[in-house]
């Protein structure tokens, strides 16, 4: 089963052309998106989310053209994450949590039953209960990224696109936001898809890795794919070595 | 270069043609020829239109000197005398002096003018200071300080009656002269302004890199910021003084000189009072070839005005590469209230009681006095009708100011703002001077139509740029400032008609009929209803589009909807109560500082104390000075706009 098929996908920018007949599947489990700066990464994610149209060709998700979606039906099934997190003023979790069920309930509908236990549910699994009722300003770098990932489960997704989620964040907190995506995926079947640029995080948290070059796809495949000095240098343009280490080999340049 | 030379020889063959039109060449007096011996026609253009011509370069070069220095300083391709209010500070100086304090004139007009300018950019900075310099809040800041004092002038002048139209012409900016001296002045001015100005140059590079980068090299950052911008108030001032309000040649020039490739901050400085002074000497020319041909004799601010409304919106796609991340966004949050419709709840109760004590109470004869008896029969329906009018006006006004600041998350946005009363103004405008003995019935359609005009235009240029919200305030203020060039024109053609156009500006709720009171009521809780209704989206939008976009919301059209829907309520408030009020900015922060900070009991809270202070306004304008009434939009701005300041200046400093 393939999540998302994209199909001689073009994206411009006044200018120039970040991405080019770009074609590709992505199928379920958690993929990273790794690739250098510039490389697209990015925008592809914006196009798989439907924040960015393609200049040409068509992005699919399961089976269906992005642009024959509406916008409430998306968001039911797929929730999506910009790198940076907006300022909430005045928010506090449960609330931020709660704006989730916008997909479900739109402008006027009454949270029901069902909405309220997808809340407490996304809330528990995120670990956030103690905190359900802080202000989300206060609360720390890494909670508050478990909060935003609370409000995508409350969406109900079952696909997370998730932009540089860790880049502001120190290594434990890195570890805990990587290691809750990848429990999402084990138990509750959920994909997602993780602009990262770690390469060892990625290896260590994602089943599947795409890399991108200047909007070229250079690397598709199982997560192991990576850990070769020969790939990571196509991807990098820099010699790197793999090492050696429990639970995987780690990746440092020479 | 070519181009310059090409545009100043415009300039003098249009003047050369109105001077001819008024004197043939061979009738020109010699520059050694006794001043004695000249005939009326040789005075006029020895003594009016050559001094004029010199006038207009010479304030188009110390303008476009300002405005350059400005940009520098502030990193803002949208700063100007203008723009940040300046010259409306020095203008409400000079016409509060004229008025209150005439032998302060004596001091000289340019001291007092640099008071109220040096005034205006105090405020300005400051409250620019407490948001990191960011260009759009700056400019919001400015054109707020602008349309206050421009307010406060208003207010003056209408309480000195008909004898002070000629100050009305005045702050059209008319180039006028009657002799050497105006030139000489300026002349005196610019010498040491250029040369300043070039000592100031390479600090105002090593500024350029944002203050934190200047400061790791040594600069002293306050200090060049200080100097400079003191010089660029001290020369807008002077202009002020000598010719009035010429708007946006301070905008026009460093933009001129840009697109003609100066690029670093010294050839700019240079260069840019060169184009101000070809500029505003074209304008100049071209107007007096006009009335020399017997056309209308317009004012040079109106033109420039004209040319300068435009001219900001071409400039707006410039700010996106500038802006500094984040330096746009709002101030610290106040703490959040515990129960917030407890509050909602007691701020009803208290409008409430508010619009009883105003109804029973006020000023008689005897002094203070509950009404009863036969007068309460006779009065109290009328006094009902204007509290009414009042109170729906208010909570119309803080409902679209409400949904503003939420859509663009900027504590600055405001109907007032929009363009929205502008364009309102120009339809009353249109339908005084092209109606014979219009009726309150076509006024209004005026108004309403001048409004959707607007609100259209602004639409649609929103929707070209995505609507990008801080685009749309500026695009809003331009518009605006679009009106109030015209609206200067128009006054300065003395029309007595002019007059009627004034006293609707000030505002007032006395003209209210019971329908029409009714009518807006009914609006008001309409526009309740519908921002309820929207209160979700409300909650999402200030989260930003691609988080309201993820969630499913069609941001485009939300915003839209929104927009329109403000739009149309700022235009049914002003069409009773007039254009002026800062009402719809203020009810909201006030709201938000009484900690709610959610969407629903925010809007409920905005609308109430919205209402609240109008009818307090009302209160105010009806017995401050009894038995006359003071304009109610005029007194609901300067009760509302110190408090206003005191609390945006209250912000966390970043």
């Amino acid at each position: 089963m393939t999540l998302f098929q994209l199909e001689r996908v073009d994206f411009d920018v006044a200018d120039r052309r970040l991405i080019s007949t770009l074609s590709l599947d992505i199928g379920p489990g958690v993929t990273a998106l790794i690739g250098r700066n510039g490389s697209g990464k990015s925008t592809l994610l914006k196009m798989l989310a439907a924040q960015a149209a393609p200049t040409g060709g068509t992005v699919r998700y399961r089976g269906r053209d992005l642009r024959h979606w509406t916008g409430r039906s998306l968001a039911r099934d797929l929730a999506f994450l910009p790198q940076v997190t907006p300022p909430t003023e005045g928010m506090r979790l449960e609330e931020l949590v709660a704006l989730g069920r916008y997909p479900w309930r739109g402008a006027l509908g009454r949270l029901g039953r069902t909405d309220r236990s997808a809340i407490d549910e996304a809330i528990a699994l995120c670990g956030l209960d103690p905190l359900r009722r802080r202000i989300v300003d206060t609360l720390s770098g890494g909670e508050r990224q478990r909060a935003w990932i609370a409000m995508m489960l409350a969406q109900g997704a079952q696909t997370l696109l998730l932009d540089e989620p860790i880049s502001a964040l120190d290594v434990a907190h890195q570890v805990e936001v990587l290691g809750l995506v990848q429990r999402m995926s084990r138990a509750r079947r959920l994909s997602a898809i993780v602009v990262l640029h770690d390469v060892n995080m990625a290896a260590r948290f994602c089943d599947h890795v795409i890399a991108l070059g200047d909007g070229q796809v250079l690397l598709d495949g199982p997560i192991a794919d990576l850990l070769d000095p020969d790939t990571l240098n196509r991807i990098y343009g820099l010699p790197m070595q793999v090492i050696p280490a429990t639970p995987i080999p780690v990746v440092h340049p020479f | 270069m070519k181009l310059a030379a090409a545009a100043l020889l415009m300039s003098v063959a249009l003047w050369g043609l109105a001077a001819v039109v008024a004197l043939p060449l061979s009738d020109w007096p010699l520059p050694w020829a006794d001043p004695l011996s000249l005939r009326p026609q040789q005075i006029l253009l020895a003594y009016g239109q050559l001094p004029r011509a010199v006038v207009a370069l010479l304030a188009g070069a110390l303008l476009g000197l300002s405005g350059a220095l400005m940009q520098a300083v502030l990193r803002n391709p949208l700063a100007d005398p203008t723009t940040l209010g300046v010259s409306s500070g020095a203008q409400l100086a000079l016409v509060a002096a004229t008025i209150l304090w005439p032998a302060s004139l004596d001091l000289g007009r340019g001291a007092v003018a640099l008071v109220g300018a040096g005034t205006a950019a105090c405020l300005v900075m400051a409250l620019g200071a407490r948001r990191g310099f960011a260009p759009v809040t700056v400019t919001i800041a400015g054109m707020l300080v602008g349309m206050l004092a421009a307010a406060i002038a208003t207010a003056l002048t209408l309480s000195q009656g008909y004898y002070l139209l000629s100050l009305v012409i005045w702050n059209g900016g008319a180039l006028t002269q009657e002799g050497w001296s105006g030139g000489l002045h300026l002349g005196l001015a610019l010498i040491p302004a250029l040369l300043l100005a070039g000592a100031l140059a390479r600090p105002l590079v090593v500024l350029s890199l944002g203050g934190a980068g200047a400061a790791a090299l040594g600069a002293r950052v306050g200090l060049i910021r200080l100097a400079a911008m003191a010089l660029a108030v001290v020369l807008s001032a002077v202009v002020s003084a000598e010719v009035g309000l010429v708007g946006f040649v301070g905008l026009a020039a460093p933009a001129i000189v840009r697109r003609l490739g100066a690029r670093t901050v010294g050839q700019v400085l240079m260069s840019a009072p060169l184009a101000g002074a070809v500029v505003l000497s074209l304008c100049d020319s071209a107007l007096m070839a006009v009335a020399a041909l017997g056309g209308p004799d317009l004012p040079t601010g109106a033109l420039t005005g004209l040319i300068g409304g435009p001219l900001l919106i071409a400039l707006l796609p410039k700010l996106r590469a500038i802006v500094p991340p984040g330096a746009e966004a709002g101030d610290t949050a106040p703490r959040r209230a515990p129960s917030p419709w407890r509050r909602v709840g007691v701020l009803a109760v208290l409008t409430i009681a508010a619009a009883v004590v105003t109804l029973v109470a006020g000023r008689g004869p005897g002094g203070w006095t509950v009404i009863r008896g036969d007068l309460a029969a006779t009065f109290l329906p009328l006094r009902a009708t204007a509290i009414l009018a009042a109170a729906a006006a208010g909570a119309l006004l803080a409902t679209s100011g409400a949904v503003l600041q939420r859509l663009t998350a900027n504590p600055m946005a405001a109907p007032e703002v929009l363009g929205v009363t502008g364009g309102a103004s120009l339809g009353y405008a249109a339908v005084i001077f092209l109606v014979p003995e219009p009726g309150p019935v076509m006024l209004a359609l005026g108004c309403a139509g001048g409004g959707a005009l607007s609100l259209g235009l602004l639409s649609v240029h929103a929707m070209r740029a995505d609507l990008a919200p801080a685009r749309l305030l500026l695009a809003g203020l331009a518009i605006g400032a679009l009106a109030t060039a015209v609206l200067a024109a128009i006054m300065a053609s003395a029309d007595p008609r002019a007059w009627s156009l004034l006293g609707w500006m000030a505002g007032s709720a006395a003209r209210a009929t019971p329908g029409s009171a009714m009518l807006l009521g009914v609006l008001a809780l309409v526009a309740l209803a519908a921002s309820l209704v929207a209160a979700r989206w409300l909650e999402i939008l200030p989260l930003g589009p691609e988080i309201a976009r993820g969630l499913g919301l069609p941001v485009a059209r939300i915003r839209l909807v929104l927009i329109l829907g403000a739009g149309l309520a700022t235009g049914a408030a002003s069409v009773l109560v007039g254009p002026v009020s800062f009402v719809g900015l203020m009810a909201p922060h006030i709201a938000r500082s009484l900690g709610l900070l959610r969407a629903a009991p925010f809007l409920v809270a905005s609308w109430l104390t919205g209402a609240a202070l109008m009818i307090a306004a009302a209160f105010g304008a009806r017995t401050l000075s009894y038995p006359y009434d003071l304009p109610l939009g005029l007194f609901a701005t300067l009760i509302g706009a110190p408090w206003l300041f005191a609390t945006l200046l209250r912000g966390r400093r970043r």
